[in-house]
């Protein structure tokens, strides 16, 4: 099992306030990694971290073995990392199809119009109002939406904010489900999630962030059965 | 019932204009004699009436029992046009004349008969509404070939002739009546397009010449360079073409910078005063700088240079100030410009003395302000800088259209849309905002070249911020995005002031008015781009009405 990326030491700071402190995971090439922790923990930081729109502090980040954390954001999208952003952050005023080109803007390859048609298939509703405006859909449209942007660069490794946010636990369940499927096709996921549970059950792999640290980390089955993540994150009395 | 009301009005506009209010300002000017028929002797002489009111009634009429496609749309656009028409000639009439009570400013009969017109138009918009819809009728999708040729021709040509009738509606600046004239023409020509685009027509032209893209492109440039044919092809209104065409260039670079890219600039006219003051310099004019006098073309691509490279200084601090903050920088850099040319920094500018005596351009041993002949037919001084301003303008329109829909222009809008998300997508968005506050530049660059030429004198007094305002007022009153949307904004901001020079006192404040009218009412534009349409028309979207 080789490992895709690898996060050593990471610490980030905004001035003063340090959001992220000496955190350290691995994500291997065919897995779903997540990262669980409450509000504030420090993730979406991570993510922002690796995908080169922030710089660390200390520590570094290893994409097959090439450190990136010095990168420019279009060098790190371009060698094959996709940040799909917290809140989806579409271009709301542009058709779904814009969107996905958008999505392509670093490939300079021909077949861009394949791939859109792949994200079609993927999501059918998608490829059904593909002229329409990307803010008159959904909540869970709109995270589909975003996925397939993401996977319209062709990224090795897609990374997810929060895709769980603000939609219905049968949403969420879909979107989950096709990340699962996303796996199976061969693409490796690094997932940010509070939804706990519902991340856990997926994962390969999962680390518990809390307050800028991993505190915990396991198979996704391994923190689902650990009190400390039970009474923390799902809401249970520690026995 | 409804028609009888519509038919009232049409015979309302007839019996307006056949009353003797209509006889004042038409009995002075060059364009009365155009709308002007004596029909009766005396004692019922009518020495004129207003020609297109008498049509426009009997149209309505016609109209009425004419199942015409988009007919309540057509009848309440005759009703706006005849009811305006009485409506500034009657009011003309009051406050220029001798009051409620006078014909014409020697006399004093009665201008009440402007109020039948007025009522007439009012009773025509009320009851066109509610006039049966006309058949239906749509236009063909797909004509053949040569049809659609034909009918780019004729609409493009109809569209030559109608700009220069409005242009010279107003009989010129020695008719002291022009401006009632101009304004009673453009209530008609409003009426015309509105009453064109309830029935189609418009929308179908627009989609012909969208299929047949360089066809449509190469009858524009024919027909604009046959204004100088047209009965506006006096020196005259050949100046104010000029002017307008590099306020026009300018106003299409500005528009990669708002309109695209979103960076608002409110010091943008700097850069034609840049580029005007490099083409000064070069130029051999005697009070330059330098005593060197470059052809016009390397002058001119020098001036693009030296804007372009401004352009990118002035762009750099995008890269940390974002939305109003930025629109302070560039206001400054705009005010730095101004201050320092008015003080000759450098001795690049001659400060209040300007630059004078810039030497015309030359092709042939011609100067470009003769009047020249082809093949007997002589046509007014300054052809030759028309010829060169509209070739410009084609050219910077070509830059422009290039330049959307390509990957850059597509970096600028999703920039514009949600900068965060743009770098997400792997877009570089530090060099995509100086790429476009540069390429903006060298645009003004350029035309302030052509501007230093024409003008013959560059002077900072031409660059100054309610210059910027102005340009930026013609980009957003255009449509923000598009091409039309920003030569027609240009056109109308420096049209209106030479026809209207009347009201001059009035002319900001008029400006001010028609723009927060044009906000309210159509906040997209006169021309809007598709993607602005969608983002600012908010009544069927869910989203905004969920929101509300």
């Amino acid at each position: 099992m080789s490992e895709l990326l690898e996060v050593r030491g990471l610490s980030v700071a905004y001035g003063a306030i340090e959001a992220v402190r000496d955190v350290s995971f691995t994500v291997h090439a065919g897995q779903i990694v997540s990262l669980i922790g409450s509000n504030g923990a420090g993730k979406t930081t991570i993510l922002r971290t690796i995908s080169g729109l922030l710089r660390p502090k200390a520590g570094e980040i290893l994409f097959q073995g090439t450190p990136i954390h010095a990168l420019p954001a279009h060098t790190v999208l371009g060698m094959g990392i996709a940040q799909c952003p917290e809140g989806r952050r579409l271009f709301a005023r542009m058709t779904v199809e814009e969107n996905l080109q958008l999505g392509a803007y670093v490939r300079r390859d021909d077949g861009i119009q394949a791939d859109i048609d792949k994200v079609y298939d993927l999501f059918p509703v998608l490829g059904e109002r593909r002229h329409n405006k990307a803010g008159l859909f959904s909540g869970g449209e709109q995270q589909m939406l975003a996925i397939g942007r993401a996977l319209m660069c062709k990224p090795r490794l897609l990374m997810l904010d929060e895709p769980s946010m603000g939609l219905s636990p049968i949403m969420t369940q879909r979107i989950f489900d096709t990340v699962a499927e996303l796996r199976d096709l061969g693409t490796t996921v690094l997932l940010v999630e509070q939804n706990a549970l519902a991340a856990l059950a997926l994962s390969d792999q999962a680390y518990v962030i809390d307050l800028g640290r991993t505190t915990l980390h396991g198979t996704g089955h391994e923190l689902l059965a650990d009190s400390r993540v039970r009474a923390a994150y799902l809401g249970e009395e520690v026995a | 019932m409804n028609r009888l009301w519509t038919v009232l009005s049409g015979l309302g506009f007839a019996v307006a204009a056949m009353m003797p209010w209509v006889t004042f300002a038409l009995n002075d000017g060059n364009y009365p004699a155009k709308s002007t028929l004596q029909f009766f002797d005396a004692p019922f002489l009518l020495t004129g009436f207003r020609l297109h009111l008498l049509v426009i009634g009997l149209l309505v009429v016609l109209f009425t029992f004419l199942p015409l496609p988009g007919r309540p749309r057509i009848l309440r656009a005759a009703g706006w046009a005849g009811g305006l028409i009485s409506l500034v000639n009657g009011a003309y009439i009051t406050f220029k004349g001798g009051g409620l009570g006078a014909i014409t400013a020697a006399d004093g009969k009665v201008a009440f008969a402007a109020f039948v017109g007025v009522a007439a138009g009012a009773l025509l918009i009320w009851s066109g509404a509610k006039a049966a819809p006309g058949i239906e009728f749509s236009w063909p999708e797909r004509p053949s070939r040569w049809l659609a040729y034909l009918a780019l021709l004729v609409s493009f040509a109809g569209l030559l002739l109608f700009v220069a009738a409005i242009l010279t509606s107003g009989g010129g600046i020695t008719n002291p009546y022009s401006a009632g004239q101009f304004m009673s023409f453009l209530a008609m020509a409003a009426g015309l397009i509105a009453a064109l685009g309830a029935t189609g027509v418009l929308r179908w032209i627009g989609e012909l010449s969208e299929q047949h893209r360089y066809f449509s492109l190469l009858v524009m440039l024919g027909c604009a360079l046959g204004l100088p044919f047209t009965s506006a092809g006096n020196e005259y209104w050949m100046t104010v073409a000029v002017n307008i065409g590099v306020y026009a260039a300018t106003a299409i670079g500005l528009n990669i910078v708002v309109g695209l890219a979103g960076l608002l600039d409110l010091g943008y006219v700097a850069f034609m005063g840049i580029g005007a003051f490099v083409a000064a310099n070069l130029s051999g004019a005697a009070a330059a700088a330098f005593d060197i006098h470059l052809p016009f073309i390397f002058a001119a691509i020098a001036a693009a240079l030296v804007a372009g490279v401004f352009g990118a200084i002035v762009g750099s601090p995008t890269l940390r100030v974002r939305g109003d903050y930025l629109a302070i920088v560039t206001m400054a850099f705009g005010e730095i410009f101004v201050r320092s040319s008015q003080n000759n920094i450098g001795g690049l500018t001659g400060g209040s003395n300007a630059i004078p005596g810039i030497p015309p351009l030359e092709l042939f041993g011609t100067g470009f302000q003769e009047s020249i002949s082809i093949g007997g037919y002589k046509l007014a001084g300054g052809v030759l800088y028309y010829v060169l301003i509209v070739l410009l303008v084609a050219l910077v329109m070509g830059v422009f259209a290039n330049l959307k829909d390509s990957r850059i222009g597509r970096a600028w809008i999703a920039i514009r849309e949600d900068e965060d998300a743009a770098r997400a997508m792997g877009i570089q968005t530090g060099r995509a905002k100086i790429l476009a506050f540069l390429i903006g530049a060298t645009l003004a660059g350029l035309a302030g070249a052509v501007f230093a030429h024409k003008t013959s004198s560059v002077s900072y007094e031409s660059f100054r911020f309610t210059e910027s305002v102005t340009l930026l007022a013609a980009v957003i009153l255009g449509g923000m995005g598009t091409i039309p949307g920003a030569v027609l904004g240009a056109s109308l901001l420096f049209v209106l002031p030479e026809t209207l020079r009347e009201f001059q006192d009035y002319r900001l404040m008029l400006f001010g008015l028609a723009l927060v009218l044009i906000m309210r009412f159509r906040p997209q534009g006169l021309v809007a781009d598709r993607h602005r349409r969608a983002e600012l028309t908010t009544v069927d979207d869910p989203v905004e009405v969920a929101a509300r």
